[in-house]
């Protein structure tokens, strides 16, 4: 997983390249479909670009739309990176939340102690839940991509529990909390849109992400920890604490994209469904970004603005938002597909110089963490 | 389920008992082509996508050609198109299993649901014809019991017959064998003339088509109706069934039993405001029985003092539960997410590490050893 610096600038730009015409494919699948819904190639494309970034309303939109994806894509990376998979952001995104409006709601303070509280909240939030699946992979061998799954089943349950019994807003007939207070939300970026300050932990969190991963021994050990356990334990780095901390610590950063989702969204109240599918998307982020923190930024734009874009769509010619949920799956597919076949003309490449390169094309992951 | 007079106690009666059968019909489906495929060596994470598709095309062809048989058969291939992606990329390209099946579930949410809105969006919710109940003659006549049991569909009675059929075709055949081999060393499999490749692709391919079998199970044998991804969750509920069955086909059976049982009961008891006294006399049951397990099991192994100290003393809080019968009204989201709880319970307290097919997830290149 891990090549050299310089290994790594050289593939950099195939990196870029695959990422690019993956996206491109993607896009003219959909359009495949638009067009078969009986929208002609004109309208729909403009109604996308339009949709997404044809007003100061749907820029602000698309903008708002990177945070929660680029924070729960840095979440997947930091897990990716200790050799992990776990796809329990949902769940963190949703309990982060819940968190966030106990803080948000039963404490008062003034603005500038509030937020802050509220956002560390969030994190804890996310990351408490991610410790359950943590725990159980590092002490009960339970895999946790399994663990997450059925967490973030519980979640939604948990979630509507909350906001039709302790924290249900008696003057309103919908499953919604009160109003949290305006000292506990990030204040505006652009007047009557959806862009808040908290735009700015795009990229600060990929920078600090990108820092921990490459400069810090924590990021070392999670990196040594992912390319091989036995290399690890013989370099005396507990896979099992390493992994456990890094699924913990992807959860927190789910927990503060919930947290934004929260105190940053359109409406004051906390609703049943505020994670929408931000969970699962930022994973397609991820595997497009090729598991950069950086490139992280860019592919969560692109997400953004298919998201933003296919939500206007809906409005204006028609077509069902949905489809976005399915090229962000095809698109996970096909930067699997693209990655294996550009590994295999690599290594028939290679091939001709030496004999042959034994590294299996998917990492060899342990299901169960060993002792 | 009126017509079925019930006899039991409290909300365990006969007519939850056929609640649970229909519940564990689907989950056995998945889980016992689950089951074949892990065998031979590949997870499905996408199990749930399967069974998403399978319920959505027998429910659209099912409308559109007013052909239950033919539903059945789009619903099939349905999972099967999904899961010969998932071969391709798994099998063909070795790409990682588990990032296939995460990608895989997300295609199929959004494809299945963008779908459905383009269809269906603009008309109220179609019902269309279901499988009726297929009566077993003589047995479903005794009293009580025959009801429950022998008044179901045929894909019902397909998936109960499809345990021992899996566990036949498992250990007593050579395809078995070679099954067993794929998922445990494939070098060997290879080197004795066994094509690791294509017992791979069988195995995914029989997830597949069992999968789309269990969302034709939902969609056009319980209801008529199909909804946004109305699996639920039930193909994560499979996947679990096979780990906590420990990669056999009677293990599963029993997992899966325990699913449905859970999801039968969690209907039962979601509308009612009251917890009936006899949940907590069968809490207290199980924790006792999960208490002289494990005081049985310290003979021969380390005691597990935190385990037993545990469930002996959630059987003595049911018991007295059970004995005071208290006036509590849980919330229906917990009795929702029962099954789930179970599933966590299940798989943080079993112990499984030794049953795992040792090759699970892990692609196999000839030559790679």
């Amino acid at each position: 997983m891990i090549d050299s610096m310089r290994g790594r600038l050289r593939s950099g730009g195939l990196d870029f390249v695959l990422s690019v015409v993956v996206a491109i494919v993607a896009l003219l699948v959909a359009l495949i479909f638009v067009i078969a819904a009986g929208v002609s190639f004109t309208s729909g494309a403009s109604a996308f670009v339009d949709g997404a970034f044809g007003t100061q309303l749907n820029i602000a939109g698309t903008l708002a739309k990177m945070v929660p994806l680029t924070l729960v894509a840095l979440g997947w990376i930091v897990v990716f990176k200790a050799g992990r998979f776990h796809v329990g952001f949902p769940g963190q995104i949703l309990i982060g939340g819940l968190l966030v409006s106990v803080v948000a709601l039963k404490i008062d303070l003034p603005a500038g102690l509030h937020l802050p509280l509220v956002l560390i909240a969030g994190i804890v939030g996310g990351a408490l839940y991610a410790d359950i699946a943590a725990w159980l992979w590092a002490r009960r061998g339970v895999n946790e991509i399994l663990s997450t799954l059925l967490l973030n089943l519980v979640a939604v349950q948990i979630l509507a529990w909350w906001v039709r019994g302790p924290f249900h807003d008696h003057s309103s007939p919908l499953p919604l909390t009160p109003p949290l207070p305006n000292t506990s939300r990030w204040p505006e970026l652009l007047k009557n849109t959806d862009l808040h300050w908290d735009i700015v932990l795009v990229p600060l969190a990929a920078i600090v992400i990108a820092f921990l991963l490459s400069r810090t021994l924590a990021g070392f050990r999670m990196r040594l920890v992912g390319s091989g356990e036995r290399v690890a334990r013989q370099a005396g780095v507990s896979p099992r604490a390493t992994g456990a901390g890094a699924i913990i610590l992807s959860g927190g950063l789910a927990g503060l994209a919930g947290a934004s989702l929260v105190v940053a969204g359109t409406t004051p109240q906390m609703g049943e469904d505020f994670g929408a599918n931000y969970g699962f998307t930022g994973i397609a982020v991820a595997l497009l970004a090729r598991n950069s923190p950086l490139a992280a930024v860019p592919a969560a734009l692109l997400f953004a603005a298919l998201e933003q874009g296919g939500q206007t769509m809906e409005g204006t010619v028609g077509i069902s938002s949905s489809l976005v949920d399915f090229i962000q799956g095809l698109m996970i597919v096909l930067v699997l597909a693209a990655t294996t076949i550009l590994y295999i003309a690599r290594r028939r490449a290679a091939g001709s110089r030496t004999p042959r390169v034994p590294a299996p094309a998917a990492p060899e992951r342990q299901l169960e963490p060993s002792p | 389920m009126n017509v079925i007079a019930s006899i039991g106690i409290g909300p365990f009666d006969t007519a939850w008992l056929a609640a649970a059968l229909i519940l564990t019909t689907p989950i056995l489906l998945a889980a016992i082509g689950e089951l074949i495929s892990e065998r031979a060596g590949v997870l499905n994470v996408g199990l749930e996508g399967f069974m998403l598709a399978g319920a959505f095309f027998s429910y659209l062809i099912t409308w559109k050609a007013h052909s239950l048989p033919l539903g059945v058969l789009a619903g099939v291939a349905g999972g099967v198109v999904f899961a010969v992606v998932m071969g391709l990329l798994t099998i063909e390209a070795k790409a990682d299993q588990i990032v296939s099946g995460v990608g895989i579930n997300l295609a199929a949410i959004g494809l299945t649901s963008y779908l459905f809105d383009e269809i269906f969006g603009n008309e109220a919710q179609i019902v269309v014809p279901t499988i009726g109940q297929l009566k077993i003659p003589g047995l479903a006549s005794i009293p009580d019991f025959g009801p429950a049991l022998f008044n179901h569909d045929w894909v019902l009675y397909m998936a109960f017959l499809l345990v021992p059929a899996s566990w036949f075709l498992l250990y007593r055949t050579k395809w078995g064998l070679a099954v067993r081999a794929s998922g445990e060393l494939p070098a060997g499999a290879d080197t004795a003339g066994i094509s690791v490749r294509r017992v791979r692709w069988a195995g995914v391919l029989t997830a597949g088509a069992l999968a789309g079998l269990g969302g034709v199970n939902l969609a056009i044998v319980q209801v008529g109706i199909f909804h946004q991804q109305m699996t639920a969750g039930r193909g994560f509920l499979a996947l679990v069934a096979v780990i906590f069955g420990r990669w056999k086909p009677l293990g599963v059976l029993g997992a899966c039993l325990a699913l449905g049982g859970a999801d039968a009961l969690q209907l039962r008891l979601a509308d009612q405001n009251q917890v009936p006294t006899q949940v907590w006399g069968v809490v207290a049951g199980i924790a006792a029985a999960l208490a002289i397990y494990y005081v049985v099991r310290a003979r021969q192994a380390r005691p597990r003092w935190v385990a037993i100290t545990l469930s002996a003393m959630v059987a003595l809080t049911g018991v007295v539960l059970a004995f005071a019968s208290p006036h509590v009204d849980l919330p229906d989201q917990l009795w929702r997410s029962l099954p789930f709880l179970l599933a966590l319970v299940v798989l943080g307290g079993a112990v499984t590490r030794a049953h795992m097919p040792s090759k699970l997830t892990l692609p196999y290149t000839r030559g790679d050893g």
